[in-house]
């Protein structure tokens, strides 16, 4: 009989939760453009003021996706203390107001939740960091989740 | 743009984008964040900063294809849709000039809470027959008058 055994990682539990604000960013026409080009965005609620004030939001709108470009530095962080390596494994996005041209968002962030989970690959522990976007008018417009995964990977031959 | 009606959709429906990523995209979009270092040499841009964590050449910012797959999705839904929210796994990097096709593919219609609501999944393919982004949408879309 085989008794297995929890991975041993160490993070800073008291950040789980905790709220703080990281910053604003406004949303510049600009910006906006740049963010257009770069994902070849042709939508007419974007791009197009008079198809965009006929349309269901009386006006131009911006790409929720332009919330993932803010850089958001500073933020809460669990301190996780496993493997050798760390990287981006997901994001999502929930969407849950228009953001319009001139807009400024203030964002707040908290570490949801750190987790660990075993494969075939070995051990991998999660860190969940979890972005709230508000308006200038105190309305969150957008929650957004990034998972960072920390593991072990082996030592490169020379 | 077309408009999509929750009546005319079904699980199975499929639609897709073909995308090539490259490096001035890569740096519009991190100028829609910061201009000032959009095109600061990292792994994002800079094939030589890439090859030093063993990536053959620069990535795309997971981020980034996020917001291919939300534009996927709000392209296919027409104006009077509302995407709920969307998620995606990254399985593999994604290199600059892959040839990659972003598709969505219907898996449920359902009534949520009285809402005429589609999910979907949505994942990448590479020319190397990879899957390096899966993950799933939730839209609301309109009902025929």
């Amino acid at each position: 009989m085989t008794t297995e055994q929890a991975p041993v990682f160490e993070y800073d539990a008291s950040a789980i939760g905790v709220e703080v604000e990281v910053g604003s960013a406004e949303i510049l026409p600009d910006r906006v453009a740049q963010y257009l080009v770069a994902t070849g965005e042709t939508n007419p609620l974007y791009t197009d003021e008079a198809a965009a004030a006929a349309g269901p939001h009386g006006g131009l709108t911006v790409p929720p996706g332009i919330l993932q470009t803010l850089s958001i530095a500073g933020g809460p962080t669990a301190k996780v203390k496993f493997g050798n390596t760390a990287f981006h494994s997901g994001q999502r996005m929930e969407v849950l107001g228009q953001i319009r041209p001139g807009d400024t968002i203030h964002v707040s962030s908290d570490v949801k939740e750190v987790y660990a989970k075993t494969g075939r690959t070995g051990t991998m522990v999660f860190e969940v960091r979890r972005n709230r976007f508000r308006n200038q008018h105190g309305d969150v417009v957008a929650v957004s989740e990034q998972a960072m995964v920390h593991r072990q990977t082996a030592p490169r031959e020379a | 743009m077309e408009q999509r009606y929750f009546e005319d959709v079904e699980p199975g429906d499929e639609f897709s984008l073909p995308w090539r990523p490259d490096r001035a995209q890569v740096v519009a979009f991190r100028a829609a964040g910061n201009p000032e270092t959009a095109e600061r040499p990292d792994r994002f841009t800079d094939d030589e900063a890439a090859k030093q964590i063993g990536m053959p050449k620069a990535i795309v910012p997971g981020a980034f294809a996020l917001c291919m797959a939300t534009r996927v999705v709000t392209d296919w839904m027409g104006a009077y849709g509302t995407l709920h929210s969307i998620d995606v796994d990254f399985r593999r990097p994604m290199l600059h000039e892959d040839a990659l096709n972003i598709l969505a593919l219907v898996t449920d219609t359902l009534e949520d809470g009285g809402r005429p609501t589609v999910k979907l999944d949505v994942y990448f393919e590479n020319e190397r027959g990879e899957r390096p982004v899966q993950g799933t949408a939730l839209v609301e879309l309109p009902r025929k008058l």
